[in-house]
């Protein structure tokens, strides 16, 4: 059912113009699956396929970003994408990913609690995909929103679809941006209020 | 050296053509992001002492990772070398196409041949194909094939992109007849 999947790991241990960095790995697992409901006019109820297919990805994609970045306990935040190819309907991929066969497997897989962050999309093969990560226990943390981009140079073909979970080991290289609690010891809302 | 990033892509082909391969087709890259070692330095006539000291650097990186990354013997091997928008082409040929640099990965997949590659300059985010053939005899026409890729954010104008690929097998679903017949 998955015809391929393809890992990329990107390790970073410097920014461009700041020097070091602590180093920080964040993942991305891209499985490419057939449409199952290709071919087949609007189909009205797209569970038994997802029940079907969804679960099978998600292990396999958390298997391999725990494989790439140390285990379960090494991720501290995830996201999942869906890239839907031009003869397909955006809830196609949309029904892969935003139900329990699809994130549940992933929470448990890496060991977290958060709503998981998403993108979509529909386009033709090699269309490059942002996902975006947040932290999966504290999704408001605000030094681990950031994305992972990935890019699968022969896919989507028009009636397949590619799944994608990321995940990264820390936040943003030299994140420095504070967060709600130092946020409203400096800052007035009322002050930018029209 | 001055290394800002290493990706690593894996990719595994479970079917080609609607059959399954068995065993799945697997291809590893390992990609250095490194400054440019010359840049801004205007033409340089010798490129021999930073070829001398940034090679062997980047040949051990990258060979013993992308054998990691691949999991088992390499039957096929490449080499990628793309040069950021403010160097020259032989910037990365400089740094490729030396045996300081080639010999680690010789060595790390019990490879002999000449290792195929691609070298180009190019903007951030350019894709590029890496040519593989095998290991030890290059004429073994089961075994030429590429894989794309590409780095959204390298290489910048003052960087090299230096890489290496290996593949577990020749081409998914490879049934060509082998050079022999032909001559």
């Amino acid at each position: 059912m998955i015809r391929k999947l393809v890992t990329v790991v990107d390790e970073i241990v410097a920014e461009p113009g700041a020097g070091a960095t602590e180093p920080v790995r964040r993942a991305a697992a891209a499985a490419v699956i057939a449409n199952p409901w290709a071919g087949r006019g609007r189909v009205d109820d797209l569970q038994p396929e997802v029940a079907r297919i969804a679960p099978e990805v998600a292990v396999a994609l958390t298997e391999r970003l725990a494989a790439a970045l140390g285990g379960a306990g090494a991720i501290e935040a995830f996201g999942k994408a869906a890239l839907v190819g031009t003869d397909g309907e955006i809830e196609h991929g949309a029904a892969l990913i935003h139900t329990p066969w699809f994130g549940d497997v992933i929470r448990q897989a890496l060991d977290g609690t958060s709503i998981i962050v998403f993108s979509d999309a529909r386009g033709p093969a090699g269309t490059s995909l942002v996902v975006p990560v947040w932290h999966k226990t504290a999704a408001a943390t605000r030094s681990h929103y950031q994305t992972v981009e990935v890019r699968v140079p022969d896919a989507p073909r028009p009636d397949e679809i590619v799944l994608v979970c990321a995940a990264a080991t820390g936040g943003r290289p030299l994140a420095r941006i504070g967060d709600r609690t130092t946020d409203t010891a400096t800052v007035r809302l009322e002050d930018h209020r029209p | 050296m001055k290394l800002r990033k290493v990706v690593t892509v894996v990719e595994e082909t479970r079917t080609e053509g609607g059959r399954a391969v068995d065993p799945v087709h697997r291809v590893a890259i390992v990609l250095a992001v490194i400054e440019n070692p010359w840049a801004g330095q205007g033409f340089v006539e010798d490129l021999g002492p930073l070829i001398d000291e940034v090679a062997p650097q980047l040949g051990e990186l990258l060979a013993a990772r992308t054998m990691d990354a691949l999991g088992g013997p390499a039957e096929a091997y490449g080499k990628a070398g793309i040069v950021g928008l403010a160097g020259e082409l032989e910037h990365a040929s400089g740094l490729i196409h030396t045996l300081k640099f080639g010999n680690f990965f010789r060595d790390a997949a019990n490879a002999t041949t000449l290792l195929p590659a691609v070298e180009k300059v190019a903007p951030a985010g350019a894709s590029f194909d890496i040519p593989m053939k095998h290991v030890t005899d290059y004429t073994i026409r089961s075994h030429h094939q590429s894989v794309t890729v590409a780095v959204p954010d390298a290489p910048r104008a003052d960087e090299l992109l230096i890489g290496l690929a290996a593949a577990n097998q020749g081409r998914p679903q490879q049934r060509l007849a082998p050079l022999a017949t032909e001559l």
